[in-house]
């Protein structure tokens, strides 16, 4: 007994020993080498951006070997958070993927906490219209976006071929096919409901749907509209028979998250995932069946009955920019990086058919069926909006549309009630 | 043998649903931790793996980085353990012990350290251990742990102390032992069953910490081991199967030194809570 | 022998270095915070004071921070009230078993006690999933399919669900304390009671549960500060939703610091939760010793 509580101590005592080793820092390894810390939201490195984030790493890596790369990646709302404590820690990677919106970037570069990039070696690349601009406070160009997203219906047309159903084009179309879904015992639609800027970024497309003019919400975001406005609880109304009551979305909508959502489609279990492009890796996703895999698609988000002229109407913003710090040791490499990346991504990109990148592609001949699809939607698009609502603002106005559209969507709150919150919240954001 | 009652009939048939209760959830956990994971969305409630996919075992392992995880989870835990059992029995021992002036104010003082809810520290203490270079190293848990779990060891400690006879400890001095000497030859010995009770309870209270690791960690060489499950939600969420071995074996280890020690455990627990 | 346990030299290195390292962790915290509750501080970038502000948006103009108290208190409640109380005849009868018995049932009755709070979490909302979860399966078997639904999702049943994680979680814990006392109780005081011609329940609501009293105050002084931190339950499976049904107050300090960048309001939350929490555990303290004394 009295040996064991000595073996006890002793064992204790070396495992402190061994903890104070490792509290005190990693020895850094020979002076040549160089760590460069990147932070992003890309979790999965075997298929789609992350895989592209993989591949630029490589070829990075090809030209210095003396560098290596630690990577710390989350999902989208840990991946946030994170970058937020860090900032405040004074911890942030050297380079990380942001966004580049005021509820984002914005505070960052108010605080001095990201550099500059060289804009005029950035601009010559083929850039989509607009892609830069986005990134651009006081005259400076701080990131680089990655991705033209805009959002979409991805469906399964194994699913609805055996249930014997098209495609729906209108709300209600998709009302009446969720109900012979469900009676096949699938999910009709799922998303991500749990970190809300799904359910925020569909009311911005249904808002669009009903009003057919997306500059009242740039109106109502500046102060000039009230929220409580007529169209507003309208859109507001729709939106939450789609979420709640439509039987278009299981109940269980605001607790699935990120992972769960994709999964449950993947897994072929639903039958409708609404998302943006950066979805588009689904497609060679080895996780998920071949029959899954070949016979995922993707359609416009659905217009009201008797709009079908509005079917092009895209929601679509730039997302996903890549950023570096500013007092980091490795800057110029960093830089070198930036560029290496801007130049290189929209091909690899493309190539292994993992996103659509925010530069001219070339469509090519072997382009898989979903790529076809996303292709042929952004390439029909009439009109786009922009930046979405939620994230105009600040970051507390941003976390509110998110909540209020969650709970808008578990009817938990009347459309009047999300209006009149939404105003609230919008009065304190422009304070 | 004497025959059972109808009354402890259905007494047995509660407490043995009350153990399933407690250890079905697992039960099922390893059951479908062992399946593909398409399996999972069937009717059935259990379906008995026919072809175990013990594959699903050597992914989590890998994929969630278990046992470096783990290794760092170790560290964090026994030099927790470690503070606090050295802390909390000196300070127990003068406060119990010795004679000063501010004696009832320090007791107070560290006993407060229990009212004080861990989290409220959690905002400060972050721009306060980066101000150390604290944040993403393994003193930034091991010392909110140690501070946190004092008084509760502190009361402790005093319990067992107050049960001690004061002779020994003054034949030793006569015999012209220092106060480490008694500390470690006398006194230490003969609370031998507080150290026990307070070393697992600090043990158990290190181990399920989970918000201040999350929010003061950042590097994945430093991370604890209730992240190799949070791994999985992003990175591997589509396979719910590898998700399910992942927690099976983040689960087992505990429950593994649970059944070897539960005697000593149960013991020192019961221990403790009537000196405390 | 008083120079030995009088030496001021002595004394201070039993206590400095425990007192110090609270001081330093626990002490200087909350005073930064106090600091950081005066600002509007982000958490990056300037910060300017804005004196009591917070606090006067924390008492009057955040009904998520009286929701999400009223929450805790209720799970506060749940545990002392049910979940003790079930602890405690539970404990009552393993007490009155063999002990081969009773050690086997101790043993797996702790079992959920032992595992960290992640794997609890992820395993009952797992469980509660509706789309795969054991607990609707096992209703469906039962025939009671007009119950099942999405336990985490719905408003009404989800604070419900949280709360149940939690209670399951800590059961172990009560009943072994329960146990423990139990076993203090000297024989005698049952045989006189027996003597006296009280029934089992007689026995104890009359003789055992006064004499436990000190190990029920001590319990619940224990779960007083245990609900009151609640948030990692929160954190892994509602984030406080849907609404604000499942907020707590320590998980609601949390969101507002690094979800909506607000770090000087999410210090005035915990300041105020701080004094919450000492008021709560005094009352009782002062409450459940008088209790104690008038018998």
């Amino acid at each position: 007994m009295k040996i064991g509580i000595k073996v006890l101590f002793l064992s204790m005592v070396l495992l402190l020993s061994a903890g104070l080793l490792f509290a005190t820092g990693q020895p850094d390894g020979d002076s040549s080498s160089v760590v460069i810390k990147m932070g992003d939201n890309l979790p999965d490195r075997t298929v789609g951006l992350g895989a592209v984030a993989e591949a630029i790493n490589e070829e990075f890596i090809a030209m210095h070997p003396e560098v290596s790369f630690e990577v710390e990646s989350y999902q989208d709302q840990p991946y946030q958070q994170k970058i937020k404590i860090y900032a405040t820690a004074g911890q942030l990677p050297d380079i990380m993927k942001y966004w580049s919106f005021s509820t984002l970037l914005k505070p960052l570069v108010d605080s001095k906490l990201v550099v500059p990039l060289d804009r005029a070696a950035l601009s010559d690349l083929p850039w989509m219209p607009g892609a830069l601009e986005g990134n651009v406070y006081g005259g400076e160009l701080y990131g680089i976006p990655l991705t033209a997203d805009f959002w979409v219906v991805f469906y399964n047309q194994a699913i609805f071929d055996k249930v014997g159903v098209e495609v729906p084009k209108t709300l209600e179309e998709m009302k009446a096919v969720s109900a012979k879904l469900s009676d096949a015992g699938y999910i009709p639609a799922v998303t991500d409901g749990k970190d809300g800027w799904p359910l925020s970024i569909s009311y911005d497309n249904i808002f669009w749907r009903v009003t057919g003019d997306y500059s009242l919400m740039g109106d109502a975001l500046a102060g000039k509209k009230p929220f409580t406005d007529p169209e507003f609880v309208e859109a507001a109304e729709i939106f939450q028979e789609l979420f709640n009551t439509s039987g278009v979305f299981r109940n269980d909508l605001v607790t699935t998250d990120y992972g769960a959502a994709r999964n449950l489609f993947g897994q072929e279990q639903a039958a409708m995932y609404i998302m943006g492009p950066w979805e588009m890796g689904m497609a060679s996703d080895e996780n998920f069946s071949e029959s899954f895999r070949s016979n995922v698609r993707a359609a416009r988000f659905p217009v009201l009955a008797g709009d079908e002229d509005q079917m092009d109407n895209l929601v679509a913003w730039y997302g996903g920019n890549y950023i570096v710090k500013s007092g980091s040791k490795h800057e110029d490499l960093a830089m070198e990086y930036i560029q290496l990346y801007a130049e290189k991504y929209a091909d690899i990109m493309w190539d292994l058919q993992a996103g659509f990148p925010a530069q001219g592609i070339q469509p090519k001949a072997d382009d898989n069926q979903l790529a076809k699809d996303l292709l042929s939607i952004s390439a029909s698009a009439t009109a786009t909006s922009g930046t979405t609502a939620l994230d105009m603002l600040t970051p507390a106005f941003k976390e509110s549309h998110q909540k209020l559209c969650k709970d808008l969507a578990a009817g938990i709150i009347t459309p009047v009630q999300f209006c009149e919150s939404l105003d609230q919240a919008l009065q304190a954001a422009l304070k | 043998m004497k025959k059972l009652s109808i009354g402890q009939i259905i007494i047995f048939f509660f407490l043995i649903l009350i153990a399933l209760a407690q250890l079905f959830p697992l039960f099922w956990l390893f059951n479908y931790s062992l399946q593909k994971s398409s399996n999972l969305f069937g009717p059935k409630l259990l379906d008995i793996p026919v072809d175990p996919q013990w594959g699903n075992y050597a992914k989590a392992w890998i994929n969630g980085r278990i046992a470096q995880y783990l290794t760092n989870s170790v560290i964090v835990v026994a030099a927790s353990i470690f503070f606090i059992l050295l802390f909390s029995f000196t300070i127990a021992y003068a406060c119990s012990r010795m004679q000063w002036k501010l004696r009832k104010v320090v007791y107070n003082f560290v006993l407060l350290g229990m009212v004080i809810p861990i989290h409220t520290t959690l905002l400060p203490n972050f721009i306060w251990f980066s101000k150390f270079g604290l944040i993403d190293t393994h003193m930034s848990l091991i010392i909110p742990y140690t501070a946190f779990f004092l008084a509760f060891s502190v009361l402790m400690f005093t319990g067992f102390l107050h049960s001690l006879p004061f002779a020994m400890e003054e034949s030793a001095y006569l015999d012209g032992a220092g106060l480490g000497t008694i500390l470690l030859k006398i006194v230490a010995p003969m609370v031998k069953p507080g150290f026990v009770t307070v070393g697992i309870m600090a043990f158990l209270n290190s181990w399920n910490e989970f918000i201040m690791a999350n929010t003061y960690l950042a590097s994945e060489t430093k991370r604890t081991l209730p992240f190799s499950i949070i791994r999985f939600e992003g990175e591997y969420a589509s396979d719910y199967a590898v998700q399910f071995a992942c927690m099976v074996i983040v689960a087992v280890i505990p429950i593994a030194l649970y059944f070897i020690f539960s005697k000593r455990i149960i013991a020192g627990v019961t221990a403790g809570s009537v000196k405390g | 022998m008083n120079q030995l346990f009088t030496s001021k030299k002595n004394i201070l290195w039993l206590v400095g270095p425990g007192v110090l390292i609270m001081l330093f962790a626990i002490v200087a915290p909350i005073l930064l915070s106090v600091y950081y509750s005066l600002t509007d501080w982000s958490g990056f970038g300037a910060k300017t004071f804005i004196g009591l502000a917070n606090y006067k948006e924390v008492l009057f103009q955040d009904p998520t921070f009286w929701r999400s108290l009223y929450n805790a208190l209720l799970l506060l409640v749940v545990t002392v009230f049910i979940q003790n109380v079930l602890a405690f005849i539970l404990a009552a009868v393993l007490n009155q078993l063999k002990e081969k018995y009773s050690l086997v049932l101790r043993t797996i009755y702790f079992v959920p006690a032992i595992l960290t709070v992640v794997v609890i979490t992820k395993l009952w909302t797992n469980m509660m999933n509706p789309n795969y979860g054991m607990i609707n399966k096992l209703l469906g078997a039962v025939g009671l399919e007009a119950w099942q639904h999405s336990w985490i999702s719905d408003p009404k049943t989800a604070l419900g669900a949280v709360i149940f994680i939690t209670v399951w979680h800590g059961f172990g814990w009560a009943l072994l304390f329960y146990y423990s006392g139990l076993t203090t109780v000297p024989q005698e005081l049952h045989e006189a009671a027996v003597v006296d011609g009280a029934g089992p329940f007689k026995r104890y609501t009359a003789v055992v549960i006064p004499y436990m009293l000190p190990v029920i105050q001590a319990v619940i002084i224990i779960d007083i500060t245990s609900c009151l931190k609640q948030m990692e339950i929160i954190l892994l499976s509602t984030e406080g939703g849907p609404g604000n049904t499942t907020q707590f107050v320590a998980y609601h300090l949390y969101e507002q610091a690094f979800k909506f960048s607000r770090y000087g309001y999410g210090n005035a939350i915990s300041i105020v939760f701080v004094i919450v929490a000492l008021t709560i555990t005094m009352l009782a303290q002062k409450y459940l010793s008088q209790a104690n004394e008038k018998l």
